[in-house]
C-alpha cells in the first residue's frame, strides 16, 4: 500500500465539494416537490369542479314536485255505466278530474289561453297516477280525496326556479308563476322523492323520464362484457405468458394485441356491425351485440394486464413449484395465478371501467337509439348509461337538463361501486401476505 | 509460501490440463452422467461431465462463480428445461434408467429429485400448506390424518417441528431466513424423493442457520443422496464425502473430499481450494 492510492480523486476536500453544492441540490428537490404538491392540488381543484357542477346540476332531480288537489273521482267521468268493468276503468279520461279540481281552485281563470295553459299544469303522469289509484281501488268512485300529484316539468322548472332569469320568462310562464304562488300559500305544492327518475324507462316527457332502462341496459351489456373478456382474456394472457413458445409467431400476435389496445374504439363498433350485425344476424340494439363489441375493445387491454401481472410473479415461487414436481399447469393455478390475482383485477376493471363509459362503438350498432322499454333480455333493445347522457344533454325540454348531470351522477356511482368490488378484491387477496 | 508453491510445482496436472482428474466412479452409484454437456444458445456452458453420485453419499460442487456447478445441478431434475435456448446433451441415468431424453416425463423425475434453492422460496402460504402441497399434488396421501402425519414427519426430519408446531397456519414467509430454508428442506422431502439437490442452500443464512442446515444434511444423508453447490470449501469440507471441481464448465477434479482437500491433484484445485483465486 504506497501513498499514491492515498491520494484524493478530485481536487480540494471531498466535504467542502459536497458542501458547496448542496443548497442547489437542495432547492432542486424542494422545487420538485412543489410541482408534485402543485400538480395534486391542481388535480383535486379539476375534481372538485367538475362534482360540484354535475352535482349542482343534477341534485335537483331527485326530487320532484307535486300539488295536493282535491280530485272528485265522479262516476259520470270514470265508468258513466256502472259496472266497474276493468276495460272501461282502464280506458276512461282521468285527465278531466285534475283539470276539474284545478278549475275550482282558480275559478277567476277565463279565456282559452289561460285555460289551456292551466290544463297543462298537471304533469303527464298524473292521468296514470289517477287511474292506478281506481283501477286498485274502484270504490273510490263517487268520492273525494286529496291527492298529491305531479306537476308538469315546465311547472317544476319554475317551482325548483330553473327558470328564474327575468328575460327568460314569458308571459305563459308569469301567469304559471302567479299560480304556483296562490298553490304554495295554501301549502298545496311540496317536492317529494323523484321515484319515477329511478324506476322508469327513457321518454320523451321529462318528468316521466328514467335512468332504470339505461342502467339495466347497461348491467345486461357490461355482464355479457365481464362474462366474455374476463375469462378469454385471462385465458389468453396465461397461455402466451407461461406455455406459448417464444417465436415469430407470438411476437406477432404480441405486438398485434398492443396494437388492438390502441384501436379507436369507433372501429370496434364498425366490426361488430359488420360481424355481428350483418354477418351473423344478431339482433340490432341488443346488449348482447353490444357486449360482444365492447369485450373485443376490453381484451387487449385484460390480456397486456394479466400478462404484466403474472410477468411480474418471482421466479423463485415457478421454480418451488415445479422443484416438487407440479405441472406446469398445478404450478400456474395453485401458486402463480392467486400472486396475480390483483395486478389482473386492477386491469379487468380498468377496461370494464371504459367499456361501461363508452358510446362510440355503440353508436354503430344501434344502442343509440331511444328506447322506452326496460330491456328484459340480452336480446332485446337497450341503450346505456352514456348514451342516454348523450340523448338527453340533445333534448331542448329544460328539465332534460338537470336529468342529464343526474345520470352522470348515476354513471359515476356505478363506476364508484364497481371500483370499490375491485379494491375489495384486491385487498383480499394482497391480505394473504 | 515457500513451501505451498514448491508442492504446486509437483502436481501432476497442470493449469493447462482440462480433462478430470481423479476417480468420478462409484461403486454404487445412484446417479451416473457421462459426456453431459450444457449449451446457453451458442455458449457452451458445461463441457464433458463424466461424473457417478454414490448413494446415501453427499457430494459437494465446488468452484469459482460461473463455472458452471449450479447449471450442471439443475441437469439432474431438468429444471434446466425451464430455461428457453438451453440445451443438454449426453447421457444422465438414474438407477439405470435415463432421464435426459425428451420422452421422459419430468413430473416424476422431479418427485424422485427434490431441490432445495439458494434463496429460501417458500410459497407465500401458510407453513402447513407449503409442506402438504407435494404430497396432495403426488396423491401421497390418502385422507386428511395421513397427510398431517407426513408434514409432521417432514418438519421433524427437517428439524422444524418445534418451532413451529403451534403456528402452522401461519404464513411460511414469515419465518426467520434459516427456518424459511428448512421448511424449503422439509418441503422436499415430504414428497419422499430419493436424491436432494441443494443449490447453494446456505449462502443467504447466518453461520448459526448455516451450522443448523449442515448438521441437517449430515442426518438426512442415512435417508437420502444429496448433491450440493456451494461456494464456501469450508461447508465442502464439513459435510461431503466426495468433492467435485468445477472450473469455467469443466470437471476439473472430483474424489474423496479427504483427498481433494488434502491431496489435490490438480494445479487449479490446489490453487482454488488455498483461496489464489475464485
Amino acid at each position: 500500500m504506497s501513498d499514491s492510492s492515498h491520494q484524493p480523486l478530485s481536487r480540494g476536500h471531498t466535504h467542502d465539494i459536497v458542501m458547496a453544492g448542496l443548497a442547489k441540490r437542495r432547492s432542486a428537490e424542494k422545487r420538485f416537490r412543489l410541482f408534485g404538491l402543485a400538480s395534486i392540488v391542481a388535480g383535486l381543484i379539476f375534481l372538485l369542479v367538475l362534482f360540484v357542477s354535475i352535482i349542482g346540476n343534477g341534485y335537483s332531480a331527485f326530487t320532484y314536485a307535486n300539488v295536493a288537489l282535491d280530485i272528485t273521482f265522479d262516476q259520470a267521468v270514470i265508468d258513466p255505466e256502472g259496472h266497474r268493468n276493468p276495460g272501461t276503468l282502464a280506458a276512461a279520461d282521468y285527465d278531466t278530474l285534475w283539470k276539474a279540481s284545478l278549475e275550482k281552485l282558480f275559478p277567476d281563470v277565463t279565456g282559452r289561453q289561460q285555460k289551456r295553459a292551466l290544463n297543462a299544469f298537471m304533469g303527464f303522469s298524473a292521468d296514470k297516477r289517477l287511474k292506478d289509484m281506481v283501477i286498485g281501488d274502484p270504490s273510490l268512485i263517487g268520492t273525494t280525496k286529496t291527492v298529491w300529484l305531479p306537476v308538469d316539468d315546465t311547472i317544476d322548472m319554475l317551482i325548483k326556479g330553473k327558470l328564474g332569469k327575468e328575460e327568460e320568462l314569458n308571459e305563459r310562464h308569469l301567469l304559471d308563476q302567479a299560480w304556483i304562488k296562490t298553490l304554495q300559500d295554501q301549502n298545496r305544492i311540496r317536492s317529494s322523492f323523484n321515484r319515477e327518475f329511478f324506476t322508469n324507462g327513457d321518454s320523451r316527457e321529462p318528468e316521466a323520464a328514467g335512468i332504470w332502462g339505461a342502467v339495466t341496459g347497461s348491467a345486461l351489456t357490461l355482464l355479457i362484457t365481464i362474462g366474455l373478456s374476463l375469462p378469454i382474456g385471462i385465458a389468453a394472457a396465461i397461455y402466451l405468458e407461461e406455455f406459448a413458445p417464444r417465436n415469430r409467431w407470438t411476437d406477432l400476435i404480441e405486438v398485434n394485441i398492443n396494437n388492438l389496445a390502441a384501436v379507436p374504439s369507433i372501429v370496434f363498433g364498425l366490426l361488430g356491425l359488420a360481424v355481428f350485425i350483418n354477418f351473423f344476424g344478431l339482433p340490432r340494439s341488443s346488449p348482447l351485440v353490444g357486449g360482444l363489441v365492447l369485450t373485443l375493445m376490453t381484451l387487449p387491454v385484460i390480456i397486456i394486464a394479466a400478462r404484466s401481472a403474472l410477468k411480474s410473479v418471482p421466479p423463485s415461487v415457478r421454480e418451488a413449484a415445479l422443484g416438487i414436481g407440479a405441472s406446469p399447469v398445478q404450478m400456474v393455478f395453485d401458486h402463480v395465478l392467486p400472486l396475480a390475482v390483483p395486478g389482473i383485477m386492477t386491469g379487468a376493471i380498468i377496461g370494464t371501467a371504459r367499456a361501461l363509459g363508452e358510446s362510440a362503438p355503440l353508436l354503430m350498432i344501434g344502442m343509440v337509439a331511444f328506447i322506452v322499454d326496460i330491456p328484459k333480455t340480452f336480446t332485446s333493445a337497450a341503450t346505456v348509461l352514456p348514451v342516454q347522457i348523450y340523448l338527453w344533454a340533445d333534448s331542448p325540454e329544460r328539465a332534460f337538463n338537470e336529468r342529464t348531470s343526474a345520470a352522470i351522477m348515476v354513471l359515476l356511482a356505478f363506476l364508484m361501486i364497481m371500483n370499490g368490488f375491485a379494491v375489495y378484491v384486491r385487498r383480499r387477496y394482497e391480505r394473504r401476505w | 509460501m515457500t513451501k505451498l508453491e514448491n508442492s504446486t510445482m509437483e502436481r501432476p496436472f497442470h493449469r493447462e490440463h482440462r480433462s478430470t482428474v481423479g476417480t468420478f466412479t462409484s461403486d454404487n452409484p445412484r446417479i451416473v452422467c457421462r459426456s453431459v454437456d450444457v449449451y446457453y444458445g451458442e455458449k457452451h456452458a458445461v463441457q464433458n461431465i463424466n461424473i457417478d453420485v454414490g448413494r446415501h453419499q453427499v457430494i459437494a460442487l465446488i468452484g469459482p462463480s460461473g463455472c458452471g456447478k449450479s447449471t450442471f445441478l439443475r441437469c439432474l431434475n431438468r429444471m434446466n428445461d425451464t430455461i428457453p435456448d438451453c440445451r443438454v446433451t449426453g447421457d444422465i441415468s438414474m438407477d439405470g434408467i435415463a432421464i435426459n431424453g425428451p420422452e421422459v416425463d419430468v413430473v416424476p423425475l422431479r418427485a424422485q429429485v427434490g431441490m432445495v434453492f439458494q434463496k429460501p422460496n417458500p410459497f407465500p402460504k401458510s407453513i402447513f400448506e407449503n409442506v402438504a402441497y407435494g404430497p396432495r399434488i403426488h396423491g401421497l396421501a390418502s385422507n386428511p390424518s395421513d397427510l398431517e402425519e407426513i408434514v409432521e414427519n417432514s418438519l421433524r426430519r427437517a428439524g422444524l417441528w418445534d418451532e413451529v408446531k403451534d403456528r402452522l397456519p401461519q404464513p411460511g414467509t414469515g419465518l426467520s431466513g434459516g427456518q424459511q430454508q428448512r421448511l424449503c428442506i422439509a418441503r422436499t422431502i415430504a414428497v419422499n424423493p430419493e436424491v436432494i439437490l441443494m443449490d447453494e442452500p446456505c449462502s443467504a443464512l447466518d453461520p448459526i442457520a448455516t451450522a443448523k442446515i449442515e448438521q441437517l444434511i449430515d442426518e438426512l444423508r442415512a435417508l437420502y443422496t444429496i448433491v450440493i453447490v456451494t461456494h464456501s470449501m469450508q461447508q465442502a469440507a464439513r459435510v461431503s464425502q466426495r468433492t467435485a471441481f468445477f472450473h469455467l464448465g469443466h470437471l476439473i477434479e472430483v474424489g474423496e473430499t479427504a483427498q481433494v482437500f488434502t491431496n489435490p491433484q490438480h494445479q487449479l484445485t490446489e490453487e482454488y481450494i488455498t483461496g489464489r483465486f475464485g
